[in-house]
């Protein structure tokens, strides 16, 4: 099982190299599962001391708990050559964790084939994915107590920081996806990345749009935008005439159709319009209380 | 009374009949139509719809149907509405039809309707026209009849209702 995990880890880039996108889905979940084995047969190697092949997971966690520390292997295992990670001490586990990035996770951005674009593409998930990997598993777990899952999770991580810089230069749009990646002050951080000042003055903007406008919203509710009988937006003066003591507004065009060329009265209330009125409401309107044009003016400024 | 009615269309026809001069008026008029019809559609009034015929957004096709518990319950009335580039400031022509047997339609399918003629606003829409027509229907003036007869029938629903189907013309 071991070795076949380590064939596939050896394979897998040729394989896609050749068979191109298509593999992609199956090679990572290839990657996974390479991963997933590597582990259980960390643990097993851990517990039970001897080479076993697969359905002993439900072992493993209990196991891990009872015995986290790492026990030298034995060299009658007849696994270490097999997986000569697992029977290695600490330090050499860190240096097999790596070897393991470079053989799975990188192989396709490290190594110099003439198909590295398309390479590039591939290992594009695979990183993202073993990104995510060693976050959660950042999350849960601590340095102080390292075990043996931790020491890989922890080269993982190593090897992502290094796929991270790689595929951060190369695919500078797929760091949207992971800006948690990202330190602020990070050196190699991409130039397109968005700024987090940029965004934060978009919605900052809106918000004085909205209490420019909307300063007292019921002069805005109250006053229709658009004139009811030519459907025409009101403009600034429409807006602060009132033709009629009923509140029927309309603007200045339909008044002086009305007035002129019609029947002279309030669509409204069918009331004959008092010109002497209107002039005169004309001037209140012009002189309501400050918030009242203010927030009018305002409305238009940010409609300009 | 009749007469009168006539009258009144034809001059109403005689302020119409100038051809679509004024590009910004007809501008305007379908700016407003076409508010109207966005209305009307996004309403979704039941027993009453109008769209535009054809290309022409002057000319409408409405219906509205017969209201609950009246002698036209059941029954679907089209018009069709005609806007001048007047429109709002005059009222369009509405005209049934199909046959309606009622006190203040004709046997031509005029309607004597005072939100048709002087009592109209430019704040009606097609909406309220057909709204008012649909109220007319229950609620016929037989002060002012246009059709004697059916106002002569009215206080005879039974009767009335017989005169109704038989002359009834699905449109």
């Amino acid at each position: 099982m071991g070795y076949d995990a380590m064939a596939n880890n050896a394979s897998v880039p040729a394989m896609s190299r050749d068979f191109g996108k298509k593999k992609k889905a199956n090679r990572s979940a290839k990657l996974k599962q390479c991963k997933l084995d590597a582990r259980r047969e960390q643990w097993l190697s851990q517990v039970k001391n001897k080479s076993c092949l697969d359905g002993s997971t439900e072992a493993s966690p209990t196991a891990t708990i009872s015995q986290p520390r790492m026990s030298l292997p034995r060299p009658d295992q007849g696994v270490l050559g097999i997986r000569p990670r697992n029977m290695n001490p600490q330090l050499e586990m860190e240096h097999d964790g790596l070897g393991l990035r470079d053989s799975g996770l990188d192989s396709p951005v490290q190594s110099p084939t003439p198909g590295r674009g398309e390479g590039d593409d591939k290992g594009g998930p695979d990183d993202w994915e073993a990104i995510a990997d060693a976050l959660s598993a950042a999350g849960n777990h601590t340095r102080i107590t390292p075990d043996a899952e931790k020491i890989t999770e922890d080269s993982m991580m190593n090897g992502v920081e290094d796929t991270r810089l790689v595929a951060g230069a190369t695919k500078p749009d797929a760091n949207q996806v992971t800006r948690r990646a990202w330190r602020p002050d990070d050196a190699a951080r991409p130039h397109c990345l968005p700024n987090l000042s940029k965004q934060r003055s978009f919605p900052v903007n809106i918000e004085r749009r909205f209490a420019a406008s909307g300063w007292d919203p019921r002069t805005i509710i109250s006053a229709p935008s658009s004139c009811p009988i030519c459907v025409e937006d009101f403009d600034l003066t429409d807006s602060s005439f009132l033709p009629c003591y009923c509140g029927f507004r309309i603007c200045l065009f339909c008044h002086k159709k009305i007035s002129e060329e019609g029947d002279g009265r309030c669509p409204g209330c069918r009331k004959k319009y008092d010109r002497v009125a209107c002039t005169e409401k004309i001037v209140i309107a012009a002189g309501l209380p400050l918030p009242f044009r203010f927030s009018r003016s305002c409305s238009m400024n940010a409609r300009t | 009374m009749q007469d009168n009615i006539a009258g009144g269309g034809v001059a109403a026809g005689g302020k119409q009949h100038q051809p679509i001069s004024k590009g910004a008026d007809y501008q305007s008029v379908m700016k407003r139509l076409q508010s109207e019809l966005m209305a009307l559609m996004m309403r979704g009034d039941p027993g009453v719809s109008a769209f535009p015929e054809g290309d022409n957004i002057l000319c409408w096709k409405g219906t509205i149907t017969g209201g609950k518990d009246t002698v036209y319950e059941g029954m679907i009335y089209k018009l069709s509405l005609s806007f001048s580039t007047e429109y709002p400031f005059k009222p369009p022509k509405v005209k049934f039809e199909n046959t309606c047997f009622h006190p203040n339609v004709d046997l031509c399918g005029n309607i004597c309707l005072d939100i048709l003629q002087d009592k109209w606003s430019s704040a009606y829409d097609v909406r309220s026209i057909l709204l008012s027509i649909q109220s007319l229907l229950g609620e016929p003036n037989n002060d002012s009849p246009l059709n004697s007869q059916a106002a002569a029938l009215w206080a005879n629903q039974e009767e009335f209702k017989k005169m109704v189907e038989k002359l009834y013309k699905p449109a």
